[in-house]
């Protein structure tokens, strides 16, 4: 089992990993300790005392409070969605983009979608302004939760690691 | 005692490599010493020296004795191919048409993949391009057009051309690869921005070299011609000032031949040749030349080659005491138009790591590999995940105390305690039976892969004799040849040098390629088939010239050339194309053209089957070959009197544990060098010499011949 150092996944979470690396991390199988050793990378980065129960994207985790033990969705910044099972894009601030105008803002003119048939919604972190999430779905469509994570099963099941504790 | 007379040393065999520079002499007596000495990128002809002098103390002689006496000498390395893979090559700027700019630097899909083991290849998340041999920012477009057909379209720009010179010179290019469409099919466009950029540069005042595809690779395909032309700048180019400086050391030291180098196609070419970029591989080519001069000596038209090294294993068919040739190849993850002996390759070696494949709870080897680090036997290698090696070392196959000669010693319980740990532990056996089991797996793969790819071309083993070579070979050869029903498995006692050997056999050969196309029905009228016999001898002509020319950079005299025209053929509409020397010296009649179709129907049908014939779909001719060589000095096989089974007692070294079929035996150890043609040696044994070691199991019997060749068999 090929296993890496704490300095190699930090140095993967910034994207700076060397490239005969990367490769090897992609075509093994994954080593037993990789989550803890990212998770501990990303605690790092983040100045909230709050324990990162699992990361949703690039700036947002499901955290453990240090005070209540509930468990939210939260931003980089420290900005707090609510409770983790609820969708957080209902509590972010969104920006959608259903005209030619705002579409030629991203795509060159004519490359873009129909917007009476596509539009974007971009999520963003009321506090920092840190683009979450883009959704591209037709107009009328309801505002999309991504998925509900089986946080119990991943840590017992997947990487054997005890479940952080939570209160409700 | 061997008598050492003065037989002169006549041929010489280099292959350096990126760690180790091994040198290969023969005498004229057939008899032969290698030698090794670490690669020194700096100055390759100093670790040649140093590695001849290694290898000719075997024989108390120096350098100065035996340069001047060698009749020929083929160098084989590794630094071209390093210099692409590491990107290190020359500034190369690129002229292509304008609107294409782009192109070079996507490259084909394909280049994203290339080289990868079948689970990288399937997953797209591992895919990733490397960086192109010419950035964007020293490439430029000229407009012009040619059509597919040949037709100039849009004439040339001349200012266009003199325009980007002017600015890939800015650009600091050492060097201008022109590549344009179709100019395969018509080449005056080309040939036309090659003098314009050529007059600017002279304008310029600048020395640089310019290369333009037809004059080099006039093949269809823009990604595999531009790829090609940029690799002779960007890589060829310094090799050619390495080779003078090896050939220049040679001359100081007395040689009076010509170096030469081993060549994609299977021959050998000048170093001063025009077109060198077709030296980026030789290793692999050199064991399947070897293994044809062998199989003609000894008279077996087919041959199964086989290779095993550190990182893979290699094998290439020779039937009918010719090899194939594959005409657009891949290399250093690049797609070329080269002609290459076509081998097959599977990343699985004697290096290969072993791991428990989580999921599976099976054993894994490679793709990746230990490599020169042997594996964790070898304290200094730094390594901690167990290879092939370390089971090898652990079972009594390998002599720790004499790997290499010597050269490292192995810690057999460092290998140990990491077999029981990674592998033995988990899967709850015992380190012995965990270590046979990764070697089975190995031997199992191995004679798969060599099995599957006979049937799948639709021949039977029983048909073909089994050639083992490689540093690593002869341990696994019993492996993968047992129940595989070779005629005859055959193991050469130099097999470690056997690549250098091979080199040191081919002609000295140029070859050249051109696209044409012709498309000829089957009962086509007369004027038509002289019609495409036109444009086959044209093509030839222009390539016999260019095969001529290469020769007289060396001195020879065009009528010493022997020429060897080809072509490649299809049935029109089909997709593989099979490459036919052709019957015909020249090409002019409708009578000559029936003799082509006849020549391709005919290959055809032994190699796929007559009854798959389909003249009725008409014919295509889709390249033409022309092959120069002229008489090279070959080595000569070692031919000793025999001298009876039973071996000497001088040769036996003692016995050695070694476990196979779940117990431990007291394997025989004999001297490879003190064994005498005619001796016969039963498994359990094990022969060992400073380069190789040859693993005879019980169950199995080796006998070896006057030429020094090993038999292999089964006696049950």
């Amino acid at each position: 089992m090929t296993t890496y150092t704490k300095e190699q996944v930090s140095k993967l979470v910034e994207g700076r990993l060397d490239w005969e690396t990367t490769m090897r991390m992609l075509s093994m199988p994954k080593d037993n300790e990789r989550f803890a050793l990212y998770v501990e990378t990303l605690q790092k980065k983040v100045s909230w005392p709050d324990r990162i129960v699992l990361p949703l994207g690039p700036h947002l985790y499901i955290a453990q409070s240090a005070k209540t033990k509930q468990w939210v969705t939260k931003c980089d910044c420290g900005h707090e969605f609510g409770d983790y099972r609820e969708n957080w894009k209902l509590n972010a601030v969104v920006y959608v983009r259903d005209t030619e105008e705002a579409m030629t803002e991203v795509y060159p003119k004519l490359m873009a979608p129909d917007t009476s048939w596509q539009v974007y919604r971009e999520y963003y972190c009321p506090t920092c302004g840190t683009m979450h999430d883009v959704e591209a779905p037709t107009p009328w469509y309801p505002v999309i939760h991504d998925f509900e994570p089986d946080i119990g099963a991943f840590y017992e099941e997947w990487v054997g690691l005890p479940v952080p504790e939570r209160a409700d | 005692m061997e008598v050492q007379t003065a037989s002169r040393v006549q041929v010489m065999g280099i292959d350096a490599g990126g760690t180790m520079t091994d040198t290969f002499f023969v005498r004229g007596d057939g008899r032969f010493v290698v030698g090794k000495a670490q690669s020194n990128p700096a100055d390759e002809s100093l670790a040649i020296f140093n590695s001849s002098e290694d290898a000719l103390a075997h024989w108390g002689r120096g350098v100065d004795e035996v340069y001047p006496e060698l009749v020929t000498c083929v160098y084989s390395g590794t630094a071209m191919l390093n210099r692409v893979v590491q990107r290190k090559g020359l500034d190369v700027g690129l002229i292509c048409n304008k609107g294409f700019e782009q192109v070079h630097s996507m490259g084909r899909a394909v280049q994203s993949y290339l080289g990868y083991a079948l689970e990288d290849r399937i997953h797209l998340n591992t895919h990733r391009y490397d960086e192109p041999l010419v950035p964007l920012s020293r490439t430029r477009g000229v407009t012009e057009r040619t059509d597919v057909q040949g037709e100039v379209v849009i004439p040339l720009r001349e200012h266009e051309v003199r325009q980007a010179t002017r600015e890939l010179v800015e650009a600091g290019a050492q060097a201008i690869a022109i590549c344009l469409l179709q100019s395969h099919k018509n080449e005056s466009n080309e040939k036309r921005a090659r003098d314009v950029c050529r007059e600017e540069l002279v304008k310029l005042g600048v020395d640089i070299p310019v290369f333009a595809s037809v004059d080099y690779y006039p093949s269809r395909k823009e990604s595999h011609r531009t790829n090609t032309t940029v690799l002779e700048a960007y890589a060829a180019e310094p090799s050619r000032q390495t080779l003078q400086k090896v050939s220049e050391r040679f001359r100081k030291h007395g040689a009076k031949f010509d170096l030469r180098v081993m060549a994609t196609h299977g021959g050998t070419i000048s170093w001063k040749a025009k077109e060198l970029a077709r030296t980026i591989v030789s290793g692999p080519i050199g064991g399947v030349i070897g293994s044809r001069l062998l199989g003609e000596a000894l008279g077996y038209e087919n041959i199964a080659c086989s290779d095993i090294g550190g990182t893979s294993f290699d094998m290439a068919l020779i039937t009918k005491g010719n090899f194939a040739i594959a005409s657009d190849p891949d290399m250093a993850r690049l797609v070329l138009s080269l002609p290459l002996v076509a081998m097959d390759s599977v990343g699985a070696g004697a290096g290969s790591f072993v791991r428990i494949d989580p999921y599976s709870g099976g054993i894994k080897l490679g793709p990746d590999s230990a490599g020169y680090r042997v594996g964790t036997c070898w304290p200094e290698s730094g390594l901690d995940t167990v290879s092939v090696s370390d089971c090898h070392v652990v079972l009594g196959y390998l002599n720790p105390e004499n790997f290499l000669g010597g050269a490292i010693k192995l810690d057999v319980e460092r290998a140990r305690q990491h077999i029981k740990a990674q592998i033995a532990d988990p899967l709850g056996l015992s380190v012995e039976d965990a270590a046979a089991g990764v070697i089975e797996l190995l031997d199992l793969q191995l004679r798969d892969y060599l099995r599957a790819n006979i049937s799948a071309k639709g021949y039977n083993p029983a048909d073909f004799v089994c050639f083992s070579y490689g540093g690593a070979g002869p341990v696994h050869t019993y492996g993968y040849t047992e129940g595989a029903g070779f005629k005859d498995v055959i193991v050469p006692a130099w097999a470690a040098g056997f690549s250098a050997f091979g080199c040191a056999c081919a002609d000295f050969e140029y070859r050249y390629d051109k696209s044409v196309d012709i498309a000829v029905p089957q009962f086509a009228a007369d004027d038509a088939k002289e019609a495409a016999c036109q444009t086959i001898q044209g093509a030839w002509a222009e390539l016999a010239a260019k095969v001529i020319d290469e020769f007289v950079i060396n001195g020879f005299k065009p009528e010493d050339v022997i020429l060897r025209p080809g072509f490649r053929m299809q049935y029109m509409g089909q997709l593989n194309d099979l490459e036919i020397t052709s019957p015909i010296a020249s090409a002019a009649t409708a009578a000559d053209w029936d003799q082509i179709v006849e020549a391709y129907e005919n290959t055809y049908s032994r190699v796929y089957a007559s009854s798959a014939r389909s003249p009725e779909l008409g014919f295509s001719v889709t390249g033409a070959i022309m092959r120069g060589l002229v008489m090279t000095q070959k080595p000569v096989l070692p031919e000793d009197p025999e001298m009876g089974e039973t071996p000497p007692e001088e040769a036996r070294l003692g016995t050695r544990p070694f476990y196979r079929n779940r117990k431990w035996v007291d394997a025989v150890l004999w001297k490879m060098e003190s064994l005498k043609p005619g001796n016969r040696v039963a498994g359990p044994a094990i022969i060992e010499s400073d380069a190789t070691t040859f693993v005879v199991p019980d169950g199995f019997e080796t006998r070896l011949d006057k030429h020094r060749l090993f038999h292999l068999r089964e006696v049950k």
